[in-house]
């Protein structure tokens, strides 16, 4: 499977509210502190997904492929609509995207990261791929593998939203509508 | 545990010999559990409607109900005609027979195949089933996430009694194949947990060869990630692997009855690659490491 390809938009983008995660005493460290900021900013996106998803016929188990990918599409253009400008950056700030490059630095230098390496390899890692807020992930090309390792170690999201690792970009995207929702680049490595 | 290591040895040298059988070494006993696996099948081409061909032949003489699929299960495109091409015509006569597809996902699958009726996953990326004494584990190794790891200890937890406990997924824990290899980092999460809780056999895919590996701390693998791709002379000696076919295509029949497994790995032109039992002690007590021993190879 050739492992290049470009992530089209599918719509130009809108904002996600920006809700600042509340300090309690005694003062949260840096890093908890923007993973509770970026916690906030998914379940507002969440939020956003499940309204948009209402109004739509609810996807149920069905032998047609059709409706399956017809389901994606519609989900995907709606959401796109809905967060029409939405950017790079919106969810991964600067000081969340910090963070992360912090916690995702520490484990590619230490004693798990020749295994975690090797897992995204086995996994057929995407390469040459441009990834564009809201742009469509392409259904021929393959998942990435995530190591298990890294997402222990970063904060947890609901099912509707996964990490995926692209080249050396951490995205995050919407396993529903395969869309881009957000991404830090050269996050890995 | 003479005997134990004459048998083992016994087994370790079927395949040579078992290349040029034919026919059926399962039991078919009355009321056990019969399944195929299949893995890294759904390319679309004529390597997969052969081996599909070759599935139905065999379910003449061992009436199985059950394929679990090991994942990559529609490689490239997933639009409607490519389901059909890939998964809907290749096993049509399977599935008009009423045999039961059961899917994890690989890397070259979508998340929304788990609403695509034929797979069975009932809109779960990760579930569990029971079968007769069987209770299977399906596990998505793409996105082995905290939340996954909690959901199987959970279950693993909640079926502690005296059935078979089998896990499925993708990517093999063990494997001889040169070019992907075992996933170490996998292994270190999920083998403390399958030893935790007895998982007694676990069978994945995505490397594109039959493997069978040696008991590791008392569990059985299998890999079967050549039922539609094929990576011709891919494995290489390693002091785990039992037995293995990376000539052809190929596909595992299993029969469960009581504590007893028998297996049978079968070539695109129906060679039988691999055979044998394992024999299972049944563990009531979830923290105790499972034992299992091979036994003896069926009699052909």
């Amino acid at each position: 499977m050739a492992a290049s390809a470009v992530i089209f938009l599918i719509g130009l983008v809108g904002s996600v509210p920006v809700v600042a995660g509340a300090l309690q005493a005694p003062p949260p460290s840096q890093e908890s502190q923007a993973f509770d900021e970026f916690t906030q900013r998914v379940k507002e996106y969440l939020k956003l997904h499940k309204t948009v998803e209402r109004s739509l016929p609810r996807l149920k188990t069905t032998k047609h492929g059709k409706t399956i990918i017809d389901h994606q599409h519609a989900l995907a253009q709606k959401i796109a609509e809905a967060r029409s400008n939405a950017k790079q950056g919106d969810i991964f700030t600067p000081e969340i995207s910090e963070q992360f490059r912090r916690v995702i630095r520490t484990k590619f230098h230490g004693a798990a990261a020749h295994n975690m390496r090797r897992t995204m390899q086995q996994g057929e890692p995407l390469t040459n791929v441009q990834l564009i807020v809201n742009g469509a992930y392409p259904g021929n090309l393959p998942r990435t593998t995530v190591p298990p390792t890294l997402l222990l170690n970063l904060p947890q999201l609901p099912r509707e939203v996964a990490y995926h690792i692209v080249g050396h970009d951490l995205a995050l995207f919407d396993t529903e509508a395969r869309i881009v929702i957000d991404f830090i680049a050269g996050a890995i490595p | 545990m003479q005997r134990r290591l004459f048998l083992k040895t016994a087994l370790l040298t079927l395949p040579t010999r078992l290349l040029r059988s034919q026919g059926l070494t399962l039991p078919v006993k009355s009321g056990s559990v019969r399944f195929a696996a299949i893995g890294d099948m759904g390319t679309g081409d004529s390597a997969q409607y052969d081996i599909a061909k070759r599935m139905v032949e065999y379910r003449t003489k061992f009436p199985f109900d059950l394929v679990i699929m090991l994942g990559d299960n529609i490689y490239g495109g997933k639009s409607p005609g490519d389901l059909a091409k890939k998964f809907e015509m290749p096993y049509k006569a399977l599935l008009d027979a009423g045999v039961q597809f059961r899917a994890c996902l690989g890397n070259h699958d979508d998340l929304n195949e788990r609403f695509y009726q034929f797979f069975n996953m009932n809109g779960q990326q990760y579930y569990s089933f029971k079968k007769g004494n069987v209770r299977f584990f399906v596990l998505d190794t793409n996105y082995m996430d905290p939340k996954q790891l909690a959901w199987l200890e959970n279950e693993l937890s909640n079926n502690s009694g005296s059935d078979w406990k089998i896990c499925y997924f993708h990517h093999p824990l063990y494997s001889s194949g040169a070019f992907h290899g075992s996933s170490t980092e996998l292994r270190l999460i999920l083998e403390p947990i399958f030893l935790k809780y007895g998982v007694d056999v676990v069978f994945a895919g995505h490397e594109h060869v039959y493997e069978r590996v040696k008991p590791q701390k008392g569990i059985y693998y299998f890999v079967e990630g050549a039922s539609g791709e094929l990576r011709a002379g891919n494995l290489r000696q390693t002091d785990f692997k039992a037995a293995g076919f990376d000539r052809d295509r190929s596909f595992l029949l299993v029969e469960i009855s009581g504590d007893e497994l028998y297996f049978q790995a079968i070539s695109r032109s129906g060679l039988t690659v691999d055979s044998g039992t394992i024999r299972r002690t049944v563990h009531l007590q979830p923290a105790a490491p499972p034992s299992a021993e091979l036994v003896r190879p069926p009699a052909n």
